[in-house]
């Protein structure tokens, strides 16, 4: 029992981190001299990194909306965390994780939507580069996020 | 006492802020506007004399990117002065109220050229002591969305309505909650009449046979 216990947070935890690095680490998009996500772009110069702004050609409402919704991604699930603890304590024998699952289920869909928006709108010209590891990790985030959604939603409280 | 007090206190608010207090020009900071719109650049200031007669406006361009400024508007002795030879001929508007320490002037047809900075100067004699201000003009084809409303927009949408669904969540509950106990309250309070009625009823017939000697 404890042992689930541990499992279940185990993941909420994994998938708040992961998140939290897809979002603010800088790989997004990446070439040989270029590291790019949603916020800025590292750019390669003379053997010196360079923090430049995104280059104006980005449609700016869709960069905003994929900012804005990986952002609400980790606030969700990690209102999530502290939800699923208050709901450990206060939850009736038989009942289940309804809430933390919701709000699982929302950082899920958020952070599906940041992904999707970014796959389908940049980059769709550029043949030298390819996705780097926060995008890769955004998208298994969502899978994590996903599980743990269905998890709540399927687990019951056993002891009071 | 008391007039004396009041005498000396508006003559000392008279006579002390001339020397302290200079008059101050207020415009906006950055405007932004559309190729081909109007746009007010307003102009007001801030004095402690009474506005006077002799109140002068006027307002200087600076084109971007040059040193020099040229004078495009001038207010004085009650007669508006516009521009009717430099880059603003028959396109500039005084909308202001010199009464009410308004000065602000309308451009009409915006251009690219426009771009620049626009400087106010205002008089309120014996008030003259005071810095310009200065709005810069912006042009746009296209007004820009500027860096992260949009963002800030949808994050705090989200979460108010988290919040409202939260707040009606308990407000009905409490609501509901409230009902059930006046209505579980009533019933309750019935409950005792009937029973303390039932209870008068069955003890007055006694049973002469269960009466003990």
């Amino acid at each position: 029992m404890l042992i689930l216990l541990g499992a279940i947070f185990a993941l909420h935890i994994i998938g708040i981190v992961l998140l939290l690095v897809a979002t603010i680490d800088n790989a997004w998009w990446v070439t040989d001299d270029i590291y790019t996500d949603v916020w800025g772009r590292w750019i390669m110069t003379n053997n010196v990194w360079n923090l430049t702004d995104l280059p104006s050609t980005y449609p700016s409402n869709y960069l905003q909306a994929v900012q804005a919704s990986s952002v609400l991604a980790c606030i969700f699930s990690i209102l999530g965390i502290f939800v699923f603890l208050a709901q450990l304590f206060t939850l009736p024998k038989g009942h289940r994780f309804t809430i933390s699952g919701i709000f699982q289920l929302l950082a899920c869909l958020c952070i599906m939507i940041a992904a999707s928006i970014y796959t389908d709108r940049f980059h769709l010209d550029e043949r030298n580069g390819w996705y780097g590891h926060c995008y890769i990790l955004a998208w298994i985030a969502f899978a994590l996020t996903f599980f743990s959604c269905i998890t709540y939603f399927v687990l019951r409280k056993k002891t009071a | 006492m008391l007039t004396f007090l009041a005498l000396a206190s508006v003559v000392l608010l008279g006579i002390v802020p001339e020397q302290s207090q200079a008059i101050v020009i207020y415009t906006g900071w950055e405007r932004h506007a559309l190729l081909g719109s109007d746009i007010r650049l307003s102009c007001s200031f801030f004095s402690w004399r009474w506005t006077s007669e002799d109140v002068t406006f006027s307002w200087t361009y600076r084109p971007d990117g040059s040193r020099d400024s040229i004078s495009i508007f001038h207010y004085t002795g009650g007669v508006a002065y516009v521009d009717n030879k430099g880059p603003f001929r028959d396109r500039l508007e005084f909308v202001g109220n010199p009464g009410r320490r308004d000065g602000s002037i309308l451009l009409k047809n915006l251009e690219f050229t426009d771009n620049g900075t626009f400087t106010c100067d205002a008089k309120n004699p014996p008030d003259i002591v005071g810095r310009p201000s200065s709005v810069r003009l912006l042009v746009f084809e296209k007004v820009p969305i500027q860096a992260g409303v949009i963002t800030g927009a949808i994050i705090g949408v989200v979460l108010g309505l988290l919040v409202l669904i939260v707040v009606i969540y308990y407000l009905m509950r409490f609501l509901v909650a409230r009902r059930v106990f006046s209505l579980s309250v009533s019933k309750h309070g019935k409950k005792k009449k009937e029973g303390s009625q039932q209870r008068q009823g069955p003890v007055p017939p006694a049973d002469p046979s269960k009466i003990k000697v």
